[in-house]
């Protein structure tokens, strides 16, 4: 790498780093507490007991929750160690950095002058519909085909579900009511309940678990910021060819999804990049924010503390056919109508 | 590996993270990578960091139970990662790219980043002209400045958009205006060699994210000698003439004068 190389790896490298790396901070403490605090089977107390509904509910969770796309995966992977349901996690975690108040708010403030209620509206509902879609299917998929093996032993060793709770005194919030504690498995492991645990001790753990969290998430996002850092300096090959495809009807939004990819830009802020691709179509840059949020090469290292890579691998190629899909026929309406 | 060894490493990881943001915050230095909205939330990340580190590492060697018995070994610490790799994997990058950086990009990718592209057209936007207000001259007389010797002040960013919409080239096409912003040589559209390029980076969110925003200056005769890539004041008629199907963002210089660089590359939204 040249010096000019360098100045420009490390210009862009810092300046995504610096842009994320709060809102993994937020994402690992949100994860880091629910870790130790949040009991297990809560979040699926919140949902329908109907798993199809559940997934439904799911997709707007977002809207209660906001979290972009690096703080949720660390979050959905506390949460699935908690009972949370695999499917209605990951609608959970593709539909929320889109379906939720702050991103709307960034698309249509981006899009002024562009037709900023039809591209906020087509992108909220796309990718509800997106992921609820994913989470269906999920539903029918055994979660050793989705999960990382240690994550999906641990979810198997533990009851989906507990029975009503009854907090007890030394504030683990378990309920107590019909089982041993010398014989209890936990969610994470299987141990004997400690009930000598003081506040200051379970902080100092939630901070442990955050902290670990952290540095887990960090290192792929480091490796991510890395790679999009290359791209974006246009020191990794290939990018000028871009341009060249804009005025196709089915390969622009395909250009797009894959400059989404390779950009690895923040939900709450690709609208401001999309909004100014004035070469390319509606339905291409629907294309770009929808996927954008869903996947990307920092995700797909993030995805990795949670999924299996074949599972990622399935999941990658399904968003790519049906936004790319979905995309072109929002075009081709669109055209139609006007 | 001992529980308290992984939390130390953990902790100088995450507390060289939190270092590098409080540097670049605390020496201004933010300002070249992110964007104002961005910079407190930098802030706050940094502090953030900060606790949660010295907070590990403080209390590295104390017993913690979250309400459960761990028997010593504490898996919700456990990682998938060998900890000194992880040490090196987050800071290895982080220290190499404080070594390098020089808080600016290279003229190439300057280049990459829009230096030498067009601005929009208006059919590129079909929804763009016919969705905002009217606007009238009046109306952008109140809204600028005007100079000591006549010129309306406007931000780079308004000319170079203003090749999208119609109603905004003539409404500014013939005024006399001064903007702003980083002179280099015109390499595209200069047969008489006549010409220089005025830009400045459009940052959304941080300085990747970010395009540069550049019109053609017409000098008329050789240009002068200014600092290239140095910050200049200048003032002339606008015009928008179409060139090879295209229509540019032309000023014809009446002055240029070295000017001192703004405090940062400005967020501007549309």
């Amino acid at each position: 790498m040249n010096a000019d190389a360098q100045q420009d790896f490390a210009l862009a490298f810092l300046s995504i780093l610096f842009e994320g790396a709060p809102f993994i901070l937020l994402g690992t403490l949100v994860s880091g507490f629910i870790d130790i605090y949040l009991p297990a089977g809560t979040m699926d107390r919140f949902l329908p007991k109907n798993r199809s509904l559940a997934v439904l509910a799911a997709g707007f969770m977002g809207a209660v929750f906001p979290v972009c796309e690096c703080a949720v995966v660390p979050v959905i992977r506390r949460l699935v160690g908690k009972g949370l349901p695999v499917s209605c996690a990951l609608t959970y975690m593709l539909a929320a950095p889109i379906v939720n108040p702050i991103t709307a708010l960034s698309t249509w403030k981006a899009f002024q002058g562009q037709a900023p209620w039809m591209m906020t509206g087509g992108r909220m509902l796309l990718g509800y519909l997106v992921a609820v879609g994913v989470g269906l299917v999920v539903a029918k998929v055994p979660i050793r085909a989705i999960l990382r093996k240690n994550l999906a032993d641990r979810i198997e060793k533990k009851p989906i579900t507990e029975p009503e709770e009854t907090t007890c005194s030394s504030g683990c919030d378990h309920d107590h009511s019909t089982h041993d504690h010398s014989e209890h498995t936990h969610s994470e492991h299987d141990h004997d309940h400690d009930h000598a645990a003081t506040g200051d001790s379970r902080l100092i753990a939630a901070m442990r678990s955050a902290q670990k969290d952290f540095v887990d998430v960090g290192v792929y996002f480091t490796i991510g910021v890395a790679i999009t850092a290359l791209f974006n300096t246009g020191i990794a090959p290939g990018a000028e060819w871009l341009d060249g495809l804009a005025g196709d009807p089915l390969i622009a939004p395909a250009a797009l999804m894959g400059l989404a990819f390779i950009l690895s830009l923040c939900s709450t802020s690709d609208a401001f990049i999309a909004a100014t691709l004035a070469k390319f179509t509606w339905g291409a840059k629907l294309a770009f924010l929808v996927l954008g949020p869903m996947l990307d090469v920092k995700l797909i290292f993030l995805y990795q503390t949670v999924m299996r890579r074949r599972f990622i691998m399935y999941l990658s190629v399904s968003l790519f056919v049906v936004i790319w899909l979905a995309s072109v026929l929002a075009q081709t309406w669109l055209i139609e109508t006007r | 590996m001992k529980p308290e060894l992984r939390r130390i490493l953990f902790s100088l990881a995450v507390l060289l993270w939190a270092a590098c943001l409080l540097y670049f915050y605390g020496s201004g230095r933010i300002v070249k990578y992110l964007a104002p909205d961005f910079r407190p939330i930098a802030l706050a990340g940094g502090l953030g960091l900060a606790v949660m580190g010295l907070f590990n590492l403080l209390t590295a060697w104390k017993n913690a139970s979250c309400g459960h018995d761990h028997e010593g070994e504490h898996d919700h610490e456990g990682s998938d990662m060998n900890p000194f790799a992880s040490l090196i994997l987050m800071v290895a990058p982080v220290g190499l790219s404080m070594m390098w950086t020089t808080d600016a990009f290279s003229q190439a990718t300057l280049a990459r980043k829009g230096l030498y592209e067009e601005g929009p057209s208006a059919a590129d936007s079909p929804f763009f002209a016919s969705m905002l207000p009217p606007l009238t001259i009046e109306e952008i007389e109140k809204g600028h400045r005007r100079t000591s010797d006549g010129f309306l002040e406007f931000d780079l960013m308004e000319l170079f958009f203003a090749t999208g919409d119609p109603e905004m080239q003539n409404l500014i096409g013939g005024l006399e205006i001064e903007t702003e912003g980083r002179i280099v040589p015109e390499k595209v559209n200069n047969p008489d060699g006549t010409r220089m390029r005025l830009y400045r980076m459009f940052m959304t969110c941080c300085v990747a994210d970010s395009r540069a925003i550049p019109i053609i200056l017409e000098f008329g005769a050789t240009p002068p000698i200014l600092p290239e890539n140095g910050w200049i004041k200048v003032a002339g008629t606008m015009t928008f003439p179409e060139e090879k199907g295209r229509l540019q963002a032309v000023l014809e210089v009446a002055r240029a004068t070295p000017a001192d660089a703004p405090m940062e590359e400005k967020f501007l939204l549309r």
